[in-house]
């Protein structure tokens, strides 16, 4: 009965198969559900499909984009997420407040004190509490001196996606050193678990300062000399100029916020825009530029870390005296409500949306990253590009997939 | 707190509000059905005395008895984030207008959610799975999806056993779920 379903094979027309075996796997292995993967997954005349990633040293992470492309150049794109997925979410609805912090820092892997603040900061609004001040300028500064490392890490990766390899040994001298600072304080070198609910973790010791102080006396001509091998590269500059240009209405409407944002010209920094914890007591400009290229998001970044630079040394002059966490008991069961905090992070708004029960847990649990919102915008920044220009258009949005797969 | 910002959206909105607008520290919140969702935001989005023009937030909830599409946005015009609150989705089968047309960027966010609760959002022109894989068949942040083991479980719940943990939370009388509502 089943003779005249079967299949030549494509090895030999005499032999006839069960199944349809080609040379290669139907892409994707089964019908299309959406008509917007039914138009990506149709190949015209002369096109091809490319597989980059998931493990692909220019994805910054677990990344996999499928590439239709037509020669050299890319028609369309699909992103393929969730190699990286945990369900953090989850299992942050199954424990209890104060552990879901720590499950906070992976998301973020470069600049972990940005995730935990905006947990920590919807669930002060949960429990109405009243952080110190000493704690909040605590928390600005290791939150600027993170956002320091991980700009100086984005700039250095730009240019190793790039084909620069010198510039990436600069940045880690500059990365390591705020890394050990943090450490002193935390810890850790990377998944910090610092901020606490009402406070921080623990107070600056004397190790800190005197290293603080030793990195600011020279950190600003270390970073114009460091940033002097990248903006006077031509190679970089031309290759980068134009490339990836985004316009303010599209970026507003595709849901970009911090520096990929500001690059396009909307002056909206959540530190301005909406301030939280001391930000309105601290002068600070917000750069922005006009282009919304890949050069214009490198070089915003540039601009952001002299801005960070202003904040900690102001923070050092105004530090308060003073309790660095607010009295919390040790079992946190906050009334029913909802809270939604957001911080404006190295990458753009990171935020919690956090209803609690009544319980020790929370009853949902949403954390919203912005590099998941910035590339979904590949399809708009590649038209008509290569597929080499893929490298550094990922680059320059600088996305961290520990946060956009959960 | 806003005041201003919650009898603007009460004078503007009126009877497609449930209830008044709720506001805590610089929150904003507002209920509204979800068949009402492209038109109040449309409002939201383009009329000058609003101009919410940034999608900050779109998450889905389960309460376990219906399910919820949050939006959470920001306008120059106001200090306060303003929740919006599509309310009232039967777990069932919940169906939700896509906002596709104003951010274009909400595609992901709803493809996510989705992914993890089974919202069909009309409009997507791609709602497919985007962290599971596309032959899964669950809804994993759903309430009466379950964590495979006990590690998860908070010390101050005190110790479970196995099969307390595999009872289901959603019915009617539970407790927790009762504060929840309130």
């Amino acid at each position: 009965m089943k003779t005249d379903t079967r299949h030549a094979s494509a090895d030999d027309p005499r032999v006839f198969l069960d199944e349809q075996v080609g040379i290669f796997e139907q892409i994707p292995p089964y019908p299309p559900q959406t008509e917007r993967e039914a138009e990506f997954y149709t190949l015209r005349d002369g096109e091809m499909f490319i597989n980059i990633g998931p493990h692909h040293p220019s994805t910054h992470g677990v990344l996999r984009v499928i590439m239709k492309i037509d020669g050299e150049n890319v028609v369309d794109l699909d992103p393929v997420l969730g190699y990286l997925h945990r369900g953090v979410e989850k299992l942050c609805e199954n424990a209890d407040f104060h552990h879901t912090i720590a499950y906070m820092d992976p998301l973020e892997y470069v600049a972990s004190l940005f995730c935990e603040w905006p947990a920590v900061m919807a669930y002060e609004k949960l429990l109405d509490v009243e952080v110190p001040r000493r704690a909040e300028y605590v928390r600005v500064l290791t939150g600027e001196l993170n956002r320091i490392s991980s700009h100086a890490l984005a700039m250095g990766f730009h240019a190793l996606d790039l084909g620069g390899l010198t510039p990436i040994l600069y940045s880690f001298i500059e990365r390591d050193e705020i890394v050990e600072l943090l450490a002193s304080i935390t810890g850790q070198r990377m998944l910090f678990n610092y901020y606490r609910i009402g406070g921080v973790n623990g107070d600056l010791n004397h190790d800190f300062m005197s290293r603080l102080g030793t990195w600011m006396s020279r950190a600003a001509t270390h970073i114009e000399a460091n940033t002097g091998l990248l903006n006077e590269n031509e190679i970089f500059v031309r290759r980068n100029r134009g490339l990836g240009a985004m316009d303010s209405q599209t970026a507003l409407r595709m849901c970009w916020t911090g520096p990929n944002l500001r690059a396009t010209g909307v002056p909206f920094d959540i530190r301005r825009a909406h301030p939280y914890s001391v930000y309105p007591e601290l002068d600070f400009d917000v750069p922005t530029r006009s282009e919304g290229d890949a050069l214009a998001r490198y070089l915003i970044r540039i601009d952001e870390i002299k801005q960070s630079l202003r904040i900690i040394d102001q923070c050092l002059h105004e530090m308060p005296d003073g309790p660095i966490t607010a009295k919390l008991p040790r079992l946190l069961r906050p009334r029913p409500g909802r809270a939604f905090a957001s911080v404006e992070g190295p990458r753009g708004e990171y935020a919690i949306y956090a209803v609690s029960d009544g319980t020790d847990q929370p009853f949902r649990f949403r954390i919203h990253d912005p590099s998941f919102l910035h590339l979904q915008s590949f399809n708009l920044l590649m038209e008509g590009r290569l597929i080499a220009d893929w490298m550094a258009i990922n680059a320059s949005l600088d996305p961290i997939m520990g946060g956009v797969d959960k | 707190m806003d005041r201003a910002l919650a009898r603007r959206l009460e004078a503007r909105f009126g009877t497609m509000l449930a209830g008044r607008a709720r506001q805590r520290h610089d929150e904003t919140e507002i209920r509204i059905a979800a068949s009402d969702v492209p038109e109040v935001l449309r409002a939201l989005h383009d009329e000058p005395e609003f101009g919410f023009e940034l999608l900050a937030d779109l998450a889905g909830v389960d309460t376990g008895e219906v399910m919820q599409v949050v939006y959470h946005l920001w306008s120059a015009t106001s200090p306060d984030w303003l929740r919006v609150i599509a309310d009232g989705l039967p777990r069932e089968a919940p169906r939700a207008p896509s906002v596709t047309f104003l951010w274009k960027g909400a595609e992901w966010l709803e493809r996510e959610a989705f992914d993890m609760f089974g919202i069909t959002f009309e409009g997507n022109r791609d709602l497919r799975r985007i962290f599971m894989p596309p032959d899964y068949t669950s809804f994993p942040l759903r309430k009466d999806f379950y964590l495979a083991d006990d590690a998860a479980r908070s010390p101050g719940a005190g110790v479970r056993h196995m099969e307390r943990t595999h009872e289901p939370t959603n019915t009617p009388d539970d407790e927790r779920l009762r504060r929840v509502r309130a």
